[in-house]
């Protein structure tokens, strides 16, 4: 899950990617509202958060602007101004959620999760393919009943290829969804990845779930 | 009591008063000269009375039958006529007088024989008053008769009497039609008045952005409709001033308070490295002094407001502030890497207060080092023209737009360029110089391009111009 954080309070800014980072979404840093509209039109991202106060162009402008574009991307609002009718001039725009700082982590990342997951589907919570079961609140992963460690990265990749089960899924849109804007395409770290994850999750079992589509790319099924 | 039922009743009564006066003046005016009138006539007819008998050579009349055919108007008007002897007796009376005995008074005889005529009034029960004129005739300057002329004051009380009911009746209408009149007069006049107390009280429930619609006259409710407008106008900009400053102010003390609570709610999530956990606490130690410095000027800008900052005046001499700060400067500048430089420093003496404009230098000063690219120069001058200290700041920094030329002396207003380049900044440095300029009856000028640098110029007064 690929995330774009618009910020112009750097050691905010700073924290948040932290905080996403450490829950292994890949995240993009923008301190100023039109160099971030750009960045939000240009790349598919699946979530957005979006601090009002910026240079250049107001947060609630940025989102107007993507919105007219018909981009859909969930946003959610960051802002330090508390009162309701500030909260419905948000909302209004086209966020999809409203954050009044001071906030703590917990309810930022709650708060993405439940973003993220109104975005890909009307999946409930925990995510299943066949017993091959994840949990994004927790971040456990378990097949069969039984645990799987996970680096953040295999996470984040089995996490994107779980929420598109079925889906042929190619590497520039794996590279968009799991990795930030510094991931050099031109290597081959996401096959690397996805065997990593292959000998995690497929290795001595007799079905498998990661299948390799020549010539184009990944798809996750049950079959 | 409602202004209009005053306003009628005040008018009521001072109608009222000046009607009753006019009525009473009037009333006496035309008694007096109904009375004149009969008196004239009484005066005519006894004077004709006189001739007839002067031209008899004064012989007495003998009989009534002689009386009517010398005076035959006698027997057509209502006059009657008596001529007396000097004792005062009868000797011969008109007949139309035959009801009562009409005596001749003692007045009128004195003054028969002071030669002199009078007019009386004499007055019976149940009968009209009778007006009478008493002429004496003197022969050799002794009194041969009294003649006495007199007539009834009937048809006169009647006038009167009909011009006292027209009085009475027509008062009383005319005050009634001029109340009513009043009335609506009043009420219209302070329609407005009432139109404006119901727009008050709406603005009072807290709507400011309602105004009065202002009569087309430029009448006294016209003027307190504009006045009244004008006062909402100000409440309403200085209302939302205030609400614009706590919403700034409450943004740059909750931007301090997100970054600690967020470091530090970051780094407990897991255990961290002791780096880490140094990292947020230095961290939130920057925090905690931008809030304070945030918090400090705050306080002393409200308190600035509210008057309760001592302020001196004194004669203070600028060269050698400026020398100091130029020395503090240097100091400050030493590990940015940025040259602190002293232009022409000519004398200068003003009055003031020696701290405040320490302060304020010190301010511009550590502005122009703040928004300065490494490498830069920064340079104070102070120069005298004779009217006019000239204590300018110059730097090579970010520069402002013409633009924002004004808006930087906003409290907590701080440009994009200014943000984008350093954090430091709270925004109300530039409205602390704004108010200690102000403080001083000077004026602060600022030269600005964006990217080109800027200056700023501190004009103060003179203690002793000499130009």
């Amino acid at each position: 899950m690929r995330v774009l954080v618009i910020e112009d309070e750097t050691k905010v800014g700073c924290f948040i990617k932290r905080a996403l980072e450490e829950e292994s979404y890949a995240v993009d840093l923008c301190e100023d509202g039109a160099k971030g509209l750009d960045m939000a039109l240009a790349t598919n991202y699946d979530l957005l958060v979006v601090d009002v106060m910026l240079p250049s162009m107001s947060g609630l402008d940025v989102l107007k602007n993507i919105r007219r574009e018909r981009v859909h991307t969930p946003v959610l609002i960051l802002s330090a101004q508390s009162q309701i009718d500030q909260r419905v001039k948000g909302l209004d725009a086209g966020a999809d959620d409203y954050l009044t700082k001071p906030f703590a982590i917990d309810e930022l990342l709650a708060r993405v999760r439940a973003l993220l997951r109104r975005g890909a589907s009307e999946s409930p919570g925990i995510l299943q393919v066949d017993d091959l079961m994840l949990n994004p609140a927790t971040r456990d992963v378990t097949r069969g009943g039984q645990r799987i460690d996970l680096t953040l990265k295999e996470y984040a990749l089995l996490e994107y290829l779980m929420r598109h089960t079925g889906r042929v899924l190619t590497r520039p849109m794996i590279s968009e969804h799991v990795w930030n804007q510094d991931f050099d395409t031109f290597t081959n770290v996401i096959d690397v990845y996805v065997n990593y994850l292959r000998n995690k999750i497929d290795r001595g079992r007799t079905k498998k779930l990661i299948h390799t589509i020549r010539g184009s790319g990944y798809m996750l099924k049950a079959d | 009591m409602p202004l209009r039922v005053r306003l009628t009743l005040w008018y009521g009564t001072a109608l009222a008063l000046v009607l009753i006066i006019f009525s009473v003046v009037l009333y006496a005016i035309t008694a007096r000269s109904l009375r004149d009138t009969v008196d004239e006539s009484l005066e005519d007819t006894a004077m004709t009375a006189v001739r007839s008998l002067e031209e008899r050579g004064f012989l007495p009349l003998i009989n009534e039958e002689e009386l009517l055919s010398q005076f035959p108007e006698l027997t057509r008007i209502d006059k009657f006529f008596q001529i007396f002897s000097p004792s005062g007796t009868i000797t011969i009376r008109s007949p139309n007088i035959k009801q009562h005995e009409v005596p001749l008074s003692r007045t009128a005889l004195d003054t028969a024989f002071a030669g002199q005529r009078i007019f009386e009034s004499a007055k019976y029960p149940k009968e009209p008053p009778l007006r009478l004129i008493s002429v004496p005739i003197m022969y050799r300057g002794n009194l041969l008769y009294i003649v006495q002329v007199g007539t009834s004051m009937e048809s006169v009380g009647e006038t009167l009497q009909r011009f006292l009911v027209l009085l009475v009746v027509a008062i009383p209408i005319a005050l009634a039609v001029s109340l009513a009149g009043g009335w609506f007069l009043a009420g219209r006049a302070l329609r407005p008045v009432d139109k404006i107390t119901l727009a008050a009280q709406r603005i009072a429930a807290g709507d400011l952005s309602q105004r009065l619609s202002i009569p087309a006259a430029h009448d006294e409710i016209g003027r307190l409709a504009a006045t009244f407008n004008n006062m909402i106008g100000r409440l309403d900009t200085s209302f939302r001033q205030i609400r614009q400053f706590t919403s700034d102010a409450s943004h740059e003390l909750r931007t301090p308070l997100t970054v600690m609570k967020g470091e530090t709610d970051l780094v407990l999530r897991r255990p961290r490295s002791l780096d880490d956990y140094k990292l947020v606490l230095e961290s939130n130690l920057e925090e905690i002094d931008r809030m304070t410095r945030i918090v400090d000027e705050l306080l002393f800008l409200s308190r600035a407001d509210m008057g309760e900052v001592r302020v001196e005046s004194l004669p203070v001499a600028m060269e050698s502030l400026v020398e100091d700060i130029h020395r503090q400067a240097k100091l400050l500048a030493q590990d940015r890497n940025i040259e602190v430089l002293l232009g022409t420093v000519m004398p200068v003496v003003v009055q003031g207060d020696d701290l405040r404009l320490r302060e304020l230098l010190l301010n511009l000063v550590e502005n122009a080092m703040k928004y300065s690219h490494p490498g830069g120069k920064v340079e104070i001058s102070l120069l005298n023209d004779g009217r006019e200290a000239r204590l300018s700041v110059t730097d090579q920094g970010i520069g402002i737009a013409p633009a924002d030329h004004k808006k930087i002396f906003q409290r907590f207003y701080r440009t994009d360029v200014a943000r984008g380049h350093t954090k430091k900044g709270t925004g109300l440095g530039l409205a602390i110089c704004a108010w200690i300029v102000e403080l001083h009856k000077g004026r602060i000028e600022v030269k600005s391009d964006l990217g080109h640098g800027s200056a700023f110029t501190v004009v103060l007064p003179l203690v002793h111009p000499t130009a």
